[in-house]
């Protein structure tokens, strides 16, 4: 999966990840494409349901590797 | 769905895992777009305190000063229990950035809506 951002989130997980997830994905234009790498076993359901709370879209998971696109405004 | 989410946070120095884990909830609700509020009451006063979340960092997770300052920068909301603040003889010249003394209504106003509120 190619992403216009990568960011490596190591073993972060549970608020820690999503938080500096949103950090991160505010800085993207809308439309544009994070490519998020998270190992922590909780990313698997914590990602689809953040992307369900914040309206972000869930292109691609294939754990630890998931495409997230910034919503448009 | 609930636009709001509090967390009701009653340990600090006593019990730092429940304390640690309260602000990394509350970190995944703001950081989930929601108007978060942590509630500092019981022994959870003691963190409006400057100085006492230095002390604490629980291994697997961020020190609770990191999760704390976090959560500030996501706009996250703290309010102290006024009650509880002052039968500690805490200093209220002495709170961290954001925390605000408050008493019951100010909890019972953030959740008249329909927040949910999970307590640590």
């Amino acid at each position: 999966m190619i992403g216009d951002t990568t960011w490596d989130a190591g073993d972060l997980g549970c608020g820690e990840l999503v938080l500096q997830l949103r950090f991160r994905i505010e800085q993207l234009e809308p439309g544009a494409l994070l490519r998020l790498v998270a190992v922590d076993p909780g990313a698997r359901a914590d990602l689809p349901a953040w992307c369900r709370l914040t309206g972000h879209a869930l292109v691609a998971a294939d754990h630890p590797v998931y495409l997230i696109r910034r919503k448009e405004p | 769905m609930a636009t709001k989410f509090c967390v009701n946070l009653t340990h600090s120095t006593d019990n730092t895992d429940r304390a640690t884990v309260g602000f990394v909830l509350a970190n995944a609700a703001v950081g989930s777009g929601k108007e978060t509020l942590v509630f500092l009451s019981i022994e959870g006063v003691r963190l409006a305190q400057r100085g006492v979340a230095e002390g604490i960092h629980e291994e697997g997770f961020a020190p609770l000063r990191e999760l704390m300052d976090s959560f500030a920068k996501g706009g996250g909301t703290i309010y102290v229990c006024s009650p509880c603040f002052k039968k500690r003889k805490l200093d209220e010249h002495s709170l961290v950035a954001g925390a605000t003394i408050v008493g019951g209504a100010k909890l019972v106003e953030f959740l008249s809506d329909g927040s949910p509120c999970v307590t640590f």
